[in-house]
């Protein structure tokens, strides 16, 4: 399954500024679909980095292939200096996924200490920190809720918070917010900025929409399909703190625009904004 | 108890219903009936063969009258060794150890099938096998092999009972093991949780609701299994017993009675089931959802709260 990537164990990853390198990394799925073809990337420590593209242009696999929840057909890649493998025995980051996947026989509070309690903290720690993460998505009044009481954009939050309990240094996120409707996730885009700002924490963001990433990265990463591949990077250079005005500023157009023609130029063409 | 009454209206009309078509069905069955014994000369405290019908000593079909004599005669007195309570009882605890030892069976089956693929490919079809064996064949039998090893009395029933009872279960909660959503085993997976943690913090939880549906069907083939066992072996004590007894006296009145009987037990059982599902999945009350035990990938609706 991984049969080139212990070829050049120790020549990447060994940079103390980068907690993610990817180097040539391909993947081909079983079925012959070439998922992922050469892709390059680093991230440093604190960027919000997000992945946007049509369907099929590989971004999901991307991020699964950095949590080793599948491994390349060919190329490295590096999470904090260690392989994908390692990172995710040593609990290296934290996984939000399209779903919010509570547990629906756990409360709210049980489905925030899941992870702790899998990666056996003391019980009392346990309890303190995710109340303490409750009370960071501002839930912790639903503490005692079971999930099917809370809305979908609240169901979100609480797998974000669950991903946050364990306080790893990088936070996956793939499309969490993509079954939500407009209102509600521009609200989660704030609220996710305020957490990224107040934690310290790198983020690598999958998206389909086009303001959600040029309001939310520090860098976008366009990938285009057919084969999936990394089109190019577009810094973000709006400024820290962003607000609900941001978005109307001339600069996030601008950016809006260079990323609609990065899609374009890589005939990605159905992107949903 | 409150619990129970928005189902016992329905139920009572549906008894109604069925007392209501079961009278004239009675009459049409026992007329014939009636006429012969009035040809024959019987000595019957009545005149025509309507009248009769109602009054045979071994009807076609029993009167209600007769059918609530014969309740009468067969619940009193409650502690007789002849009477319905102490043998209903009998029964039901055979039913329910069976139910019990067809769980622990039904269990090992289920996680071995799900764990790996070649113990359902061996093992399946011989599950499959065991069930389509006549369980009026195979309990003399089985009861002859346990005796051999001392095992007798009401055990034998209820292993008998769990014979059939296991394999309901065993596909139900393999089921339920295989029911996690693939993005919740992935979770488990970021958290580099073991074999054994999967298990018990998601695997196990999801199945339980499935777990209940199966112990449903599970009781009711257990019941019959215990009754058919009772029946087709050497029996003291049970539903089936006085079945058997009572066949043999061509009783026809007394085995309506006791037939009802053991329906209204396996309801009673049934229930109990029900009863513990709920106390055991809090999270699953005040409609949540109704049938579907998978959770939902998204909630249909925007939640009850707003978000």
């Amino acid at each position: 399954m991984k049969a080139n990537t212990a070829s050049e164990p120790s020549a990447v990853g060994s940079n103390p500024g980068i907690v993610v390198s990817v180097q040539g990394v391909s993947m081909v799925f079983p079925n012959g679909t070439v998922a992922l073809k050469n892709a390059n990337l680093e991230v440093a420590p604190g960027e919000f980095i997000s992945l946007i593209g049509p369907s099929g242009c590989g971004k999901t696999t991307l991020l699964r292939l950095l949590a080793d929840l599948i491994q390349p057909s060919a190329g490295t890649i590096c999470i904090g200096g260690k392989t994908p493998e390692e990172a995710r025995k040593s609990r290296a980051y934290g996984y939000v996924f399209q779903a919010p996947t509570l547990m629906e026989w756990r409360t709210v509070l049980a489905n925030v200490m899941l992870p702790l309690e899998v990666m056996n903290f003391p019980p009392a720690e346990r309890r303190a920190r995710a109340e303490r993460m409750l009370a960071l998505v501002g839930l912790e009044k639903f503490a005692r809720h079971y999930p099917w009481q809370l809305s979908g954009g609240m169901q979100q939050r609480v797998s974000i918070a669950r991903a946050l309990a364990f306080d790893p240094q990088l936070l996956f996120m793939d499309e969490p917010f993509g079954a939500l409707d407009e209102i509600t996730r521009e609200n989660l885009n704030l609220e996710l900025l305020r957490l990224w700002r107040e934690t310290g924490k790198t983020v690598i963001f999958v998206t389909h929409s086009i303001p959600e990433a040029v309001f939310l990265s520090t860098r976008i990463v366009v990938m285009t399909p057919r084969p999936g591949k990394i089109e190019t990077v577009i810094p973000v250079d709006l400024p820290q703190p962003r607000t609900f005005e941001t978005r109307e500023t001339t600069r996030f157009f601008e950016l809006a625009t260079e990323v609609r023609e990065a899609l374009r130029k890589g005939h990605g063409y159905e992107v949903m904004e | 108890m409150t619990r129970l009454s928005p189902n016992l209206v329905p139920m009572l009309v549906v008894a109604l219903l069925v007392l209501a078509l079961y009278w004239p069905i009675m009459y049409l069955a026992n007329i014939p009936a009636a006429q012969r014994a009035l040809d024959t000369g019987a000595a019957l405290p009545c005149k025509t063969a309507f009248e009769c019908a109602t009054q045979l000593r071994s009807p076609v079909l029993p009167s209600p009258q007769q059918l609530w004599n014969g309740f009468a005669n067969l619940m009193f007195p409650l502690n007789s060794p002849n009477a319905i309570p102490i043998n209903a009882a009998v029964t039901a605890l055979e039913t329910v150890v069976g139910l019990l030892l067809a769980a622990v069976v039904g269990f090992f089956f289920a996680i071995g099938m799900v764990a790996s693929r070649a113990f359902e490919r061996a093992l399946l079809p011989w599950i499959v096998a065991s069930q389509t064996v006549p369980i009026i064949a195979i309990a003399p039998m089985l009861v002859v092999l346990l005796g051999q090893y001392g095992v007798q009395g009401w055990l034998p029933k209820a292993i008998i009972a769990a014979y059939i009872a296991f394999f309901p279960i065993t596909i139900g909660v393999a089921k339920g093991l295989k029911s996690p959503d693939p993005l919740a085993l992935d979770l488990m997976k970021t958290y580099n949780a073991n074999n054994w943690q999967t298990y018990l913090k998601l695997r196990f939880p999801a199945s339980v609701p499935y777990l209940f549906t199966a112990f449903k069907v599970a009781m009711t083939a257990a019941l019959i299994g215990a009754i058919v066992a009772e029946i087709s072996t050497i029996s003291f004590q049970g539903i089936g017993k006085m079945l058997a007894e009572n066949s043999r006296a061509s009783d026809v009145v007394a085995m309506w009675v006791i037939m009802l009987s053991s329906a209204a037990l396996g309801i009673l059982l049934v229930a109990l089931v029900g009863w513990l599902e709920r106390l055991l999945t809090p999270w699953r009350q005040a409609g949540a959802r109704t049938a579907t035990p998978k959770q939902a990938r998204w909630p249909a609706r925007e939640g009850v709260r707003g978000g």
